[in-house]
């Protein structure tokens, strides 16, 4: 499985004023990559659907904060 | 006024979870169903899921009063549409 977020690196000015973000991160989302949706995908529980916000694990996309601040997390 | 059950106790918000998450259930398959008329199994888990949030509703409505008003849920007696605790208490 690819990782849902992915970096960049800027090009970084020499007359930059500000400290420099050297990596950047964005994110991409599962449904991009399904297409249509296939039937009989596996379900979360309800209780769990209700916590993540989706009923299908294959449409789950983890958040745990910016990735560009610490530590980078796949 | 005696009753065993009173609006917030332990019973009222696992029934209110049960319902909330099987409702999520209900938009979630709802979504999907309007792209996918003809998947059989969704439409049966749709169908479930209504009896279900029906049965947990009703057990609710019964232990707690009405959640819906304008004649979508009975009362008991005396009125309780206008009991505490207000939706934004719960």
């Amino acid at each position: 499985m690819y990782s849902q977020i992915r970096v960049y690196y800027p090009y970084i000015s020499p007359f930059d004023p500000c400290p420099p973000i050297r990596v950047k991160t964005y994110q991409v989302n599962p449904q991009l990559f399904i297409g249509f949706q296939p039937e009989n995908l596996p379900q979360f529980t309800p209780m769990e659907a209700l916590r993540r916000g989706v009923l299908w694990p294959a449409l789950y996309s983890p958040y745990s904060g910016r990735g560009d601040q610490e530590g980078l997390e796949g | 006024m005696a009753t065993a059950n009173q609006p917030g106790d332990k019973r009222f918000y696992e029934l209110l979870e049960k319902l909330q998450a099987v409702d999520f259930v209900l938009v979630e398959l709802n979504l999907y169903l309007d792209t996918h008329p003809t998947d059989v199994n969704a439409i049966n888990q749709f169908n479930q899921q209504t009896e279900q949030r029906w049965a947990i509703a009703q057990e609710f409505e019964s232990l707690y009063g009405p959640l819906l008003n304008f004649g979508h849920s009975y009362s008991g007696y005396p009125w309780q549409w206008n009991n505490v605790p207000w939706p934004w208490q719960v």
